[in-house]
């Protein structure tokens, strides 16, 4: 029998370990191969466009020129962005419109959840009808909205004349003060039912057991939701607000479809603004900069949402 | 503590009748167990007297008051579950507080009350920890904390040591048995399991298809079964239950087999039988009661060796007589091989007879 010393086994095992890495590899090549079109397609839609998106960043692209004869100005474009009053415009706007539609989605779709997790007649019903703003497409929606919101045609601003509650119809979508809530009030309909169907699939997961157990405790309907439903729901809460924000965060259809960004940049976000930039006023390289921006943005959004995932398993699984 | 009277209870669901016309008393610090199969009715009775469900008819009494239409809160009770319904959230400590911050109680009698019993059930190191930090017995030991610092006048118990291993199970059993004892509480014990009923309870009330079939110690309701499902129910291995047909031969009354042999019956058995409304006879022996011999001796039945189980300072013979599977128990010196021809012998003194009909005990008078 040999006797090792520490060191000759220490260098033995790594030896074995890297051959042991190579033969794991070697013993799954089939996987590899079968895994290797979509690999390459990968890179061709998404790692290549990425790549060059920060390529043109750094290029000044001023419009009627040759995309092939762009200027390179280091990180100028980056500058201009920073110091432009529009980007802070947008990004507030943004920001206004992530959180507002995020949070009040949320709130509102809750709320759906928890009064159509009681039993009653009609709630088949009710709860097929709350889901159609979710299912119908957001181009539908946004000229339905269009035509409600219309100062001259428009639903709501016949109604408030009709009540008396406003001389004339108000300009809701055309005026720079009203836009935007106004565009958010439509995006929360239209998502307010993802974030219910969410906490509705939660609440069916809160254990029967651990509310009754409350309820002998002496807990009332608020401090059960508080102590027991409520702490149970929080990895589910989690992800439904972060996967609302991503969405509002990368929202397009709705601002663009009623307003466009307008009136003077009032209802504009990154995307809208990007796309503007990029396909209305072909500044490709500054249109570039601020997609990597946002990109920077979103990734560090997704970080946290796969930390709340991954932080769903550490506690066995409950959700 | 207090005693909890149950009058006539009745549980529906639509057409179906969970619990029916169940009449109990509990006498104060009594332990009685809930027992029955699943869907028998006791953790729907035991649900009713937490008020988690509201009955359809009949009362319950908690100490001198009639807490029918009382919220679960308010009948000064504690329940401890199957999964231990510990909130996963908070720690150790702030789930024996919670009972007690729902009452208002000041912090620092929370404070004592929480450490006093920590102390009590022995896990004062624990206070710290989440539940999913604890092991099994642990957390159930922490459910059963959460309805001691209660204080209340009746615990009541949804087969709490369900989700243990065996091994666990027993070592709690015993915890709480101490804790009854300790405590001179009034503890209601929904379980599956006659053995922990027989093993911790001072009455238990055998259940089955939402009716009360039994309510005595475990002595007398082992000894004397009502009817054939209380017989089959309690005790491990079963009852034997073996069909025959009452006859007389000779002036002397018997119970024949369709298999030809026959058992002649004592003066006393005989009598039982004489009072059956029916000639179908089931003769009912545990397995302590039957005696294997390896040659025919007066009075014995020939049988075959079904199988052979030796567990150490016993070992079970299983046998056939007219259709029904028998259990015998025999030292382990004795050696008997599958498929051997052996005797049976019953005690008579020791043996049940019921009616084939009605499936009730057979009594001399």
């Amino acid at each position: 029998m040999t006797i090792l010393t520490g060191k000759a086994e220490a260098h033995r095992r790594l030896q074995s370990d890297k051959s042991g890495m190579l033969r794991k590899i070697w013993s799954h090549r089939a996987d590899y191969a079968y895994v290797l079109p979509a690999i390459v397609v990968m890179l061709i839609v998404i790692a290549y466009p990425v790549y060059y998106t920060i390529e043109l960043s750094f290029f000044n692209t001023p419009p009627g020129l040759q995309l092939r004869d762009k200027i390179f100005t280091g990180l100028d474009n980056y500058t201009a962005i920073l110091k432009s009053p529009v980007f802070w415009k947008v990004t507030s706007n943004t920001l206004i419109w992530t959180l507002a539609s995020t949070l009040i989605a949320f709130v509102l779709g809750f709320a759906c959840a928890l009064a159509l997790h009681r039993d009653f007649a009609g709630r088949g019903i009710l709860r097929a009808i709350l889901i159609i703003p979710w299912v119908i497409s957001a181009v539908a929606a946004s000229y339905i909205w269009k035509w409600i919101y219309h100062s001259d045609f428009g639903i709501i601003g016949a109604v408030l004349v009709g009540l008396g509650l406003a001389d004339r119809p108000p300009n809701f979508i055309d005026s720079v003060s009203t836009v935007l809530p106004s565009l958010i009030v439509v995006n929360i309909w239209r998502e307010f039912p993802f974030a219910m169907i969410m906490m509705m699939a939660g609440l069916q997961t809160v254990p029967d057991q651990l509310l009754r157990a409350a309820k002998v405790d002496g807990a009332n309907a608020w401090q059960r939701f508080c102590h027991v439903t409520f702490p149970h729901l929080r990895n589910v809460s989690t992800v439904t607000i972060l996967l609302l924000a991503v969405a509002n965060f990368n929202s397009f259809i709705i601002p663009w479809i009623m307003t466009g960004g307008g009136p003077s940049n009032a209802s504009h976000i990154w995307i809208t603004h990007i796309y503007e930039l990029a396909f209305g006023r072909q500044r490709w390289g500054v249109a570039s900069a601020y997609s990597v921006l946002l990109f920077m943005i979103v990734m560090s959004l997704g970080y946290f949402y796969v930390r709340a995932l991954s932080g769903n398993e550490r506690k066995d699984g409950s959700v | 503590m207090a005693h909890v009277v149950l009058k006539d209870l009745v549980k529906t669901y639509g057409s179906f009748k969970a619990v029916n016309n169940v009449s109990l008393t509990v006498n104060d610090g009594e332990f009685v167990a809930l027992v029955g199969p699943s869907g028998c009715g006791k953790t729907t009775t035991l649900n009713l007297v937490a008020g988690l469900i509201p009955i359809t008819s009949g009362d319950i009494v908690i100490g001198d008051r009639v807490v029918n239409d009382l919220d679960p809160k308010d009948r000064d009770i504690a329940m401890v579950f199957q999964n231990y319904a510990l909130y996963p959230q908070k720690s150790v400590y702030k789930n024996l507080a919670f009972p007690l911050q729902m009452r208002r109680l000041p912090k620092e009698e929370i404070d004592r009350k929480v450490r006093e019993a920590a102390r009590v059930l022995d896990m004062t190191e624990l206070l710290e920890r989440k539940p999913r930090e604890l092991s099994g017995g642990q957390q159930q030991r922490v459910a059963l904390g959460r309805a001691l610092v209660r204080d209340p006048s009746v615990f009541l118990m949804d087969e709490p040591l369900s989700n243990l291993d065996a091994k666990l199970r027993v070592q709690m059993r015993s915890e709480i048995k101490r804790f009854h004892q300790d405590l001179k509480a009034t503890i209601i014990y929904v379980t599956h399991d006659q053995l922990e009923a027989v093993t911790m309870a001072d009455r238990m009330a055998v259940m089955n298809g939402g009716y009360l079939q039994q309510y005595d110690s475990p002595a007398q309701v082992f000894a004397h079964p009502v009817n054939m499902f209380v017989a089959s129910f309690v005790g491990s291995p079963a009852m034997s239950l073996v069909p025959l047909e009452a006859s007389t031969a000779n002036g002397k009354s018997v119970l024949t087999s369709a298999e030809g042999w026959s058992l002649e019956l004592s003066p006393h058995n005989a009598q039982k039988v004489a009072k059956a409304k029916t000639r179908k006879i089931v003769l009912g022996a545990r397995h302590s009661t039957i005696k294997l011999h390896k040659s025919a001796v007066p009075g014995s039945i020939p049988a075959k060796a079904y199988t052979v189980e030796p567990t150490g300072d016993v070992t079970f013979v299983q046998a056939f007589l007219s259709g029904a599977l028998v259990n015998i128990s025999m030292p382990p010196t004795i050696a008997v091989a599958p498929d051997e021809q052996i005797w049976l012998e019953f005690d008579q003194e020791r043996m049940h007879l019921f009616d084939g009909e009605t499936e009730m005990a057979l009594k001399a008078h």
